[in-house]
């Protein structure tokens, strides 16, 4: 029978203890009182006494490492000596536990019913307020326009409706403007949208735009990757023979292509980790994608074992998803190599950023009369060097022109 | 004894006899009010106590008049005190029961039975860690002696090896209650015997005390360690001006009456030749004009104004030493 | 730094610059202390000055009373708050008042230290808050620390001062690790404004500061209401400026604190706010605070005893609903 030895309470303050020595090892006989490991907490090291008598199975918490009381940091299994004990596979070590941030209580099911009392009750600062504003509280009350008791809130509230139209107020919020300030400046009149625009332009305020999540960690990305060392190769490609249509675009075609190429070179699809590169089998390109005002970065995974239906199908899937702001972690990680294009845009030629974490960016600009289209590779140099590069992007050239092959793929779509 | 100590003794037991005596009176004028304890019958053991151990820390019960005499402190500013006067000792804040000058190591009268028997132990502490070697004087009464507090501190002052010496005394009531009734040990030194030195000693002769208390001091300060005595007394008057001390026979209190501790030591005195019925004389003078003045100082002194109401709760500075 | 290592840090460095300082106790010395606070400073400053005493609490306060009287600076460690209603006597009627009695003549640099509140399950001897029955007593200051940074700089200016201070712990805080640094010109007097906020003042100390700060955390992620957290460094006397100054802002007070709710600290707070803020005000104060009894060993029943997070969070919330915000 197995037994978890936790982590003991030793003080009724302590809440977390660190293993300063396990005093057995796995494997090892323990009587019951015998002490097996020495803990830390609070400052002080107590010596954990065995409460049975067993075998160590497992040690689940190393040395020097700290778990919450109550959690197991060993499991025996009970009863007498056992000649050859079993020891399992060397267990990984717990990794340090986070400690759990606490979570806020679910939203109440019956919100809390605001107060309601007969005309003629108002809080003391609402009274003070309506004094200020010269607002007879009383009467409009009982008009039913003020609830009772009235609060300042209610009375912001019934000043903003009495001289704001509602889409002068959303211009309020956008560009934080104070309503005081406005009242002053325009007393006793109703506010609209075009005298708010007037007021604003005049006295030159600027408009207040959030800046995203997705753009923020956009923003941090971006920042990372350009101290990445990295270099470009620029190179104009003949993409007349890709019959490219409107179901399967041309930026399709190129995921297909780029993937496909991507299976003769393993550092195209690698990350770099500190001292090793992790070499993935299947290719993963990545999208740059413009949905809205952000840019998502997608990832279309094993390009190399899927149709130019699929991935354009994909593709789809993937950007309908950005636009409902539903793309999942799965969605937008385990890229290696990520393609741009602006060629739709009318732009030749452009230079972009390595996602970061990723190895490669390929810059697609316009497709001329001619076919001719550039495209500009930016390589990380710590993974990929200009030899590797030159032949990526030759390969590439080639592909592009073996008619077997771009048959072969129409087909197979 | 020396004539000069017998004419101390006298002075100062006489002057507390007559300043409480006309104390007696301002209450019953209304010019003292709230609680006025005297010690009248008990001047031997306070003029005993204070002038035998000379120099050093003094803390106090609430019957205090005697000894802040008997350490020098002028009669006009404790008369100014009881009558709450802005000239008092203490600023008329304190009263007949808060007598302080620690400029005169004299820490005062405290209103709670036993409380300041810890405060003494701290304070011999505080001075042998200092490295002075001055004992302190702690007086308490009998109801003390029941107080879990004593035993806290009889026990700390021997634990911690400090110059205290605990002097009982003891007038046989705690306000109404006879000694019998409240202490299991009659003897109350016995209480202290296993922790400390202790003896008992006539509180009713001041030469008794006054040798006692010597001999107790020269102990405390060459080995560091405390010291018990009790001494037997009698109060005269009730517990307080409020308490007229009928639970008393007037054949135990005139049985006490002729031990009056003025009379004893004028017997003796006479008895010896330390004193002349002229210096006597002299003395009675010299105290009635001293208890004639006070009263004159805190009749003539003002009142404390309004403002003192908030003065002296902090000292509002911080101490520079450490930086 | 943990909270209790920045209450060492202070005894240290005190003990180090000020030979005057010493430290006495239950347990202080030789043991290090029953919290670990005092660990370390036996050894450095020896048995003289790290003094421990018999279970006496009385005659530690009263012995800590005659040595400041002589012109020591002890600290004295009382081990829990609730011991201290054996030492009352010195605290109220002894510590208070030699000052005013003696018309200024005595002082008493004197610090008594202690841990008070709900920690796991010591039932109802072991886990009063009691903060109250100090701070409504004249002549003593009371200073409490919720962090390792009031810890150290609230306890220092403690020692500093030549007048007693009762200072208060919380037993949870020890083992807790707070960022720290040293601040120039502490002042336990000033309380302090840990998180800025509109609509609504919420006034804490010790360890609720903690939970009401989560709770304002969620009510303002949540529900948009934004709070202003103040913590008190000192509750006797309390920084009613600063709580003046963020009321006639928010136009809203709310008082959390561990002790039962009836005549606690909370109550000073929301009367003296009614009293000096009344036309100001758009909602009644609302205090969160302990239930109205002892404190249970069963843990269920202890955490609804006292004030949590989540219960915070549903009151103010609720509160707030109420009456209008």
């Amino acid at each position: 029978m197995d037994y978890e030895v936790l982590m003991p309470q030793f003080s009724d303050t302590m809440e977390r203890g660190k293993i300063v020595r396990w005093l057995k090892k796995e494997g090892d006989y323990v009587e019951k009182g015998e002490v097996i490991a020495e803990i830390e907490a609070e400052k002080a090291v107590m010596e954990l006494q065995s409460f049975k008598r067993g075998t160590i199975k497992r040690i689940l918490v190393s040395e020097g490492q700290e778990v919450e009381v109550g959690k197991p940091i060993a499991i025996m299994e009970l009863g007498e000596r056992i000649e050859k004990p079993k020891v399992e596979e060397k267990p990984k070590l717990e990794e340090k536990p986070k400690v759990e941030e606490k979570k806020p209580p679910p939203p109440h099911k019956e919100t809390e019913k605001r107060i309601e009392l007969p005309p003629g009750f108002a809080s003391p600062y609402a009274r003070l307020l309506a004094k200020e504003k010269g607002i007879d509280l009383k009467e409009l009350q009982e008009e039913g326009r003020l609830t009772s008791p009235t609060h300042a809130k209610d009375i912001e509230e019934f000043e903003k409706e009495r001289y704001f139209t509602p889409k002068a107020l959303e211009l309020l919020r956008e560009y934080e403007l104070s309503l005081e300030d406005l009242l002053k400046e325009f007393p006793n009149k109703k506010i609209d949208e075009d005298l708010l625009l007037a007021y604003v332009e005049q006295k030159g305020i600027p408009r207040r735009v959030p800046v995203s999540s997705v753009q923020k960690s956009l923003i941090s990305n971006l920042s990372k990757s350009f101290v990445v060392p990295h270099y470009h190769i620029y190179e104009v490609f003949d993409l007349s023979l890709i019959p490219w249509d409107k179901e399967i675009t041309l930026t399709h075609w190129l995921i297909k292509i780029v993937g496909d190429a991507m299976q003769f070179f393993e550092r195209l699809r690698a990350v770099y980790r500190e001292d090793h590169y992790l070499i993935y089998p299947n290719s993963n390109v990545g999208l740059a994608m413009a949905v809205g005002d952000e840019l998502y970065n997608p990832v279309i995974k094993e390009v190399n074992r899927k149709s130019l239906r699929e991935i354009a199908q994909e593709v789809r899937e993937l950007r309908k998803r950005a636009e409902e702001g539903r793309l999942s972690l799965e969605d937008i990680k385990g890229a290696t190599l990520t393609i741009s294009n602006l060629g739709m845009f009318g732009i030749r030629a452009f230079d972009a950023v390595i996602p970061y974490g990723q190895v490669c960016i390929i810059a697609v600009g316009m497709q001329e009369g001619d076919g001719k289209t550039h495209m500009t590779f930016t390589f990380d140099h710590r993974v990929i060097n200009g030899f590797h590069g030159a032949l990526f992007v030759k390969h590439l050239k080639e592909r592009v022109l073996d008619k077997n092959y771009i048959k072969m793929l129409k087909k197979g779509a | 004894m020396s004539q000069t100590l017998t004419e101390k003794f006298y002075y100062l037991m006489k002057l507390g006899r007559e300043f409480e005596i006309r104390c007696k009176e301002e209450y019953l004028k209304g010019n003292i009010s709230g609680f006025l304890h005297l010690a009248i019958g008990e001047e031997a053991v306070h003029v005993g106590a204070v002038v035998g151990f000379g120099k050093g820390d003094l803390f106090c019960p609430y019957r205090e008049h005697v000894l802040a005499l008997a350490r020098g402190i002028d009669p006009k500013l404790i008369m100014a005190e009881l009558f709450g006067k802005a000239t008092g000792v203490s600023k008329g804040k304190g009263g007949s029961m808060h007598l302080y000058e620690p400029k005169m190591d004299f820490y005062g009268g405290n209103a709670i039975v036993a409380a300041h028997l810890p405060h003494a132990v701290g304070a011999a502490y505080a001075r042998k860690l200092m490295g002075e070697k001055a004992g302190v004087l702690c007086i308490f009464g009998d109801g003390a002696t029941n107080n879990g507090t004593f035993f806290e501190a009889i026990n700390m002052a021997s634990l911690w090896e400090v110059p205290v010496l605990f002097l009982c005394e003891n007038n046989y009531y705690a306000i109404g209650t006879h000694v019998s009734r409240s202490s299991a040990l009659k003897d109350l030194y016995l209480k202290a015997r296993d922790y400390m030195p202790a003896e008992v000693v006539d509180g009713m002769d001041v030469f008794a005390v006054y040798e006692a208390v010597v001999r107790a001091k020269q102990y405390i300060e060459e080995y560091g360690k405390p010291y018990f005595i009790e001494a037997h007394t009698y109060r005269f008057e009730g517990h307080s001006m409020a308490d007229k001390g009928d639970y008393r026979s007037p054949r135990e209190l005139e049985m006490f009456r002729k031990k009056d501790p003025i009379d004893l030591l004028l017997k003796e005195a006479y008895k010896e030749g330390w004193l002349t019925e002229e210096q006597v004389r002299l003395i009675d003078q010299k105290v009635e004009a001293l208890v004639e003045e006070a009263v004159e100082f805190a009749l003539s002194s003002p009142e404390p104004s309004e403002e003192e109401l908030y003065t002296d709760l902090s000292c509002g500075v911080c101490s520079d030493v450490i930086p | 730094m943990l909270y209790r290592d920045a209450l060492n840090l202070a005894l240290d460095y005190a003990m180090e610059h000020d030979p005057r300082v010493v430290v006495l106790g239950e347990d202080v010395g030789f043991y290090g202390g029953n919290y670990r606070v005092t660990d370390g400073l036996y050894v450095k400053y020896g048995a003289k000055r790290v003094i421990d005493t018999p279970i006496a609490e009385n005659s530690i306060v009263g012995t800590a009373i005659g040595m400041a009287l002589m012109g020591l600076r002890p600290v004295a460690e009382i081990m829990t708050v609730n011991f201290a209603m054996l030492a009352m006597d010195q605290f109220v009627n002894q510590m208070a008042k030699l000052r005013y009695m003696s018309g200024g003549k005595l002082f008493l640099p004197l610090v008594v230290r202690m841990p008070q509140g709900v920690a796991k399950q010591l039932a109802s001897q072991h886990s009063q808050s009691l903060e109250h029955f100090f701070a409504s007593v004249p002549g003593l200051y009371v200073f409490c620390a919720s962090d390792s940074i009031s810890a150290y700089h609230g306890l220092l200016h403690a020692i500093r001062m030549d007048d007693p201070v009762v200072f208060l712990e919380h037993t949870l805080l020890y083992g807790m690790d707070f960022p720290f640094e040293y601040v120039k010109n502490f002042d336990p007097f000033k309380a302090r404004i840990l998180k800025e906020g509109k609509d609504i003042t919420v006034v804490s100390y010790l360890k609720m500061v903690h939970d009401a700060l989560k709770a304002c955390e969620w009510l303002e992620e949540r529900d948009g209401i934004s709070c202003e957290v103040i913590d008190l460094t000192s509750l006797r006397p309390i920084d009613f400026e600063t709580i003046y100054e963020s009321v006639r802002k928010t136009h809203r007070l709310v008082v959390v604190y561990e002790a039962p709710k009836t005549l606690g600290l909370g109550a000073e707070v929301s009367a003296r706010i009614s009293e000096e803020l009344f036309y100001y005000l758009d909602a009644p104060p609302l205090r969160i605070a302990g239930e109205e009894v002892p404190i249970p060993y069963n843990r269920k029943l202890e955490l609804r005893a006292i004030p949590t997070p989540e219960k915070i969070y549903e009151r103010i919330l609720s509160w707030s609903k109420s009456h209008g915000l």
